[in-house]
């Protein structure tokens, strides 16, 4: 696994787009990639909001995932829950990606603020 | 620094160079599920060459798991990557060398069916034959298997053998036990605490797909993958969910071996330690005449002990290495070289390496005979030998003497020894030969620090280069404040200025300590210990007796100026279980003439 941690970063932002519109407080996650089976469930997308994203709390939102387009939608109901998952999607597959590359040289500093995920 | 690869013998270059791939990068990738002879569904996960045409016919080398054959990754990083396979060799090289690649679960495990009440269990074994079957009925297949795999891997590929198919061809056990009692759960008739448990806690999780044991364990891995991948039908994740289901009747070693201490001491099913071992295999293992290749390390667990006692006692054509890397190669573990931070040679020229060899076996003449080779530390040198011991071998014994010393000439004194109270704070931390089995770096430092909390013997410089090769035996006369108890030795270098460096250890537990001068279920060169309950000894507090057992092999050069030391302790906290279980004893080790303790090593005389 460490030797493909290096281009992680480069082939997540490859293979997905990630849009945001403030007017309508959505934000569009694009797979670029084909993808067997299941885009995501939308626990899924939950559990890369907090395990990667540093999620604390419950935001509510509708996730729409479309297994044909191969598109995720979030749906916010207010600018403050649109705002903290904008934000936290801006650097999210750096983080996960460093997170990973952390942990597999030893250092779970980072893996210790992941808060509670009932897998 | 020498290039272990441009030195002579090297095994990896014996094997012949590297051919032109037969097909180019790329591999078909489909799963589904092999019902075996008694119904049970066995997910099976098989890689294709790309491009293959419908009358080509390809021979299929198959790797049986216990830890999942593949992983279901966790989204982002399944957008990238269909799985992760992390027990199977890479799918991109075998199919490019033009093998088919399978990899199963068995019975029990990860995504099939079925539920395991011991490992490598008799059904597990037969299920490698039914999924021969399946394979040579595919239009793919050229009627010819493979097997190979590292760790429990190697055991399944091992056993498979065993199964006596006209298709096995060829089978490569890379770091896998020849005695489990020894070699893994009771080494010297300790109990492996440490590694029994993590272990058991593992496969239960896995078996019960729940990921959250890596956070605990292997926090990166938990932070990729999600669980293990259903086979590629099961979209409603149903048959999944029910294979798991049928695994909450799976049961554990660590728990039916905790109270433990004998082999003889039954497993869940009834059986003992012996049955899941490869030497009660032998004769069916010999009857198939299948090539072994077999690797490990010196430093890993009781393992590489197991590549000596399968070479010396299994008649099948055989090679058999022997180097000094960290369980599955992972990591160098030269305990000379702590900077190292590669094995050479690298995963990728390994992989290819091995498929030469079952090129040989599906192509060729397969392998004649018999040979090992092995890595001999500090001289930095690989050598090979169609014997063992190999020729030259002679012992040396040295003896205990006073001021901690150890002498070539025995005692002349009519009294002398030295107490100790067991220290049981005595701990070579959790980067040993055993944690090594969890996949971990194996760094035993700082032993001059150690060593102040054992009982240490340690010789003049050495006049001349010397190699040590096999196994040493400790021979010591000793008495005890108690019943029961164990001795741990490390055998240990000591260069000019005083660094004191671990070459090998051993350990011991008391009870265990008659030696029985019947037949041993196979041949070994150290002395024979039943480890059965009858042939159990309690000591009898105050009297002397005589304590004698082999460290685990080893082969490296004291060089001139250098000295060799045995450090003694009681305990091993971080690894194994403590004996006695309370109390303090203190044991005298004697060195006089009537009971002159001592070691004896292999030397390697040169020509």
């Amino acid at each position: 696994m460490e030797e493909i941690i290096p281009s992680l970063k480069g082939m997540l932002k490859d293979a997905t787009i990630i849009k945001s519109d403030a007017t309508r407080f959505e934000i569009t996650i694009t797979i670029l990639n084909e993808i067997k089976g299941n885009v995501a469930d939308p626990d899924e997308i939950l559990v890369m909001l907090k395990m990667f994203g540093g999620l604390k709390e419950d935001v509510p939102m509708e996730i729409d995932i479309n297994n044909e387009t191969q598109i995720i939608e979030l749906k916010f109901q207010n600018e403050e829950d649109f705002k903290k998952i904008q934000k936290i999607m801006e650097t999210i597959w750096d983080d996960a990606v460093d997170m990973l590359e952390q942990a597999s040289q030893g250092d779970f500093s980072r893996i210790k603020n992941v808060p509670n995920i009932d897998d | 620094m020498t290039d272990p690869n441009a030195i002579k013998n090297n095994p990896f270059k014996d094997l012949g160079e590297i051919p032109e791939k037969k097909y180019h990068d790329g591999y078909t990738l489909n799963s589904t599920y092999i019902t075996v002879r008694d119904g049970v569904k066995i997910a099976a996960t098989i890689c294709l060459p790309k491009g293959l045409s419908p009358d080509e016919k390809i021979p299929t080398l198959l790797t049986q798991t216990r830890y999942w054959r593949a992983m279901e990754l966790r989204i982002p990083f399944r957008w990238l990557f269909d799985s992760m396979i992390t027990n199977a060799p890479n799918p991109e090289i075998v199919t490019s060398r033009g093998y088919a690649l399978i990899y199963t679960d068995v019975r029990g495990t990860g995504a099939s069916f079925g539920t395991r009440i011991i490992p490598f269990s008799e059904e597990e074994v037969k299920d490698g034959s039914d999924i021969v079957d399946w394979i040579i009925t595919q239009p793919w297949s050229d009627g010819n298997v493979v097997s190979k795999g590292i760790s429990y891997l190697a055991t399944t590929a091992e056993l498979f053998s065993g199964n006596n198919h006209r298709a096995i061809k060829a089978v490569m056990p890379g770091h896998g036990y020849w005695d489990p009692y020894t070699d893994v759960a009771f080494p010297g008739g300790c109990y492996d605490h440490a590694f029994m448990q993590m272990w058991s806690f593992l496969g239960k999780n896995l078996d019960l797909n729940s990921p959250k044991v890596f956070s605990q364990i292997m926090p990166e891995v938990w932070l990729f993958v999600k669980g293990v991948k259903p086979v590629s039908s099961d979209t409603d994740l149903k048959l999944l969910q029910d294979a798991i289901n049928r695994h909450e009747s799976n049961k554990y070693v660590y728990e039916h071996t905790l109270k433990r201490d004998f082999r003889d001491d039954k497993l869940p099913d009834g059986t003992v330690f012996d049955d899941i071992s490869i030497f009660a295999q032998k004769e069916k293992i010999e009857c198939s005449k299948v090539p072994i290749l077999a690797w490990c390390s010196w430093y890993d667990s009781g393992y590489g002990d197991a590549i000596i006692n399968r070479f010396m006692n299994l008649s099948n054509p055989m090679i058999a290495i022997l180097g000094d890397w960290t369980h599955g190669a992972g990591l160098p573990a030269n305990q000379f070289y702590p900077e190292r931070t590669v094995v050479t040679p690298k995963p990728r020229d390994r992989i290819n390496t091995w498929i030469n060899f079952f090129d040989k076996c599906v192509y060729g003449d397969g392998i004649q005979g018999k040979m090992l080779y092995y890595y001999t530390l500090v001289e930095e040198e690989w050598k090979k030998t169609n014997v063992w011991p190999p020729l030259g071998h002679n012992y040396q014994k040295w003896y205990f003497s006073e001021n901690y010393s150890l002498t070539r000439e025995e005692p002349a004194i009519d009294v002398g020894a030295d107490n100790y109270k067991i220290n049981f704070r005595a701990t070579t931390g959790r980067n040993n030969r055993w944690w090594a089995l969890l996949g971990l770096p194996i760094t035993y430092y700082d032993r001059n620090k150690v060593d102040e909390k054992l009982l240490c013997y340690t010789s003049q410089p050495f006049g001349s280069d010397t190699e040590i090769t096999g196994q040493i035996i400790l021979c010591l006369y000793m008495a005890s404040t108690h019943e029961d108890g164990a001795v741990f030795a490390y055998f240990e270098d000591v260069d000019e200025s005083g660094n004191v460096i671990y070459i090998t250890d051993g350990e011991f537990r008391l009870i265990h300590r008659k030696i029985l001068s019947t037949e041993p279920p196979y041949k070994m060169l150290t002395p024979y210990h039943s480890y059965k309950k009858v042939d159990s000894l309690p000591l009898i507090p105050g009297e002397i007796t005589e304590v004698k057992f082999g460290l685990h092999a080893t082969s490296v050069l004291i060089k001139k100026g250098h000295r060799i030391k045995i450090a003694i302790a009681g305990a091993d906290k971080d690894t194994f279980i403590r004996y006695p279980t309370e109390g303090r004893p203190t044991i005298t080790i004697s060195r006089c003439k009537e009971f002159s303790s001592y070691i004896k090593i292999p030397i390697i005389k040169k020509e």
